[in-house]
């Protein structure tokens, strides 16, 4: 799929903005965690054609949704026309690894961080409850 | 030139938002959600490489994390969807309409 393309270009992308770390994450959580659970869901589901939703109407809507966002899209394109030009060149100085992000995030994010725990702690549970119900009913 | 890595992430977004709006597919609808995610993730990263700070990093993993989170419950809710009604379409979520 496309989708998985554009996962790993876009962690090549964080490797040239020298962000060290979020490529590698990039890598590790979005293309390797996400898209391996959306296609072993795809998998397990074992899809018939006559589930998916036909849709007759795809491309009227297609388009509609474009002239929808059409406008937020200019209108983000000139804000960022009105950004400085700074150039891309790759910085040194450990810029983006490991250890001045840990340390900025145990520093000054650590309560933001904190709750992203138990963010992940509450989706934990809610899946498991959700997803094995099946098991406990039978 | 730092406007090229702008200019992807609104791209990015807005195909995004239109995929949401317009397809009927859950799997599409959740993989759109996931592009709209990584646009804001990059927008973070161009921008902490613009200022030469590291927030934008830390929040862009927060986002990771928010985007697997949604993505484990996402996914739960669609098998419960296709166990069901053994449909994958998102006009199956109108039974809650009251």
């Amino acid at each position: 799929m496309s989708f998985v393309i554009t996962l790993i270009s876009l962690a090549g992308l964080y490797a040239l903005l020298s962000a060290k770390l979020i490529f590698a994450l990039q890598l590790i959580v979005y293309a390797g965690a996400i898209m391996s659970l959306i296609v072993f869901i795809i998998m397990f589901l074992n899809i018939q054609p006559d589930d998916l939703p036909k849709e007759e109407t795809k491309l009227l809507y297609i388009l509609g949704s474009m002239v929808v966002v059409l406008p937020i899209g200019l209108f983000l394109f000139k804000i960022v026309k009105s950004l400085p030009i700074t150039s891309t060149e790759i910085i040194g100085n450990n810029f983006g690894g490991v250890k001045q992000v840990g340390l900025l995030l145990f520093k000054d994010w650590l309560v933001p961080f904190e709750i992203v725990s138990i963010l992940l702690l509450i989706s934990l549970i809610g899946a498991v409850v959700l997803a094995g119900k099946r098991g406990m009913s039978k | 030139m730092i406007h090229n890595y702008l200019f992807l992430s609104c791209i990015l977004f807005c195909l995004g938002i239109v995929g949401v709006i317009s397809r009927r597919n859950v799997f599409t609808v959740f993989m759109s959600i996931e592009l709209m995610l990584n646009a804001a993730n990059l927008a973070f990263v161009t921008f902490s490489r613009i200022h030469e700070s590291m927030d934008g990093h830390v929040l862009a993993m927060m986002v990771m994390a928010v985007a697997a989170a949604e993505a484990a419950l996402a996914l739960a809710v669609v098998i419960l969807l296709h166990k069901h009604k053994s449909k994958l379409d998102t006009n199956v979520f109108s039974l809650l309409k009251g």
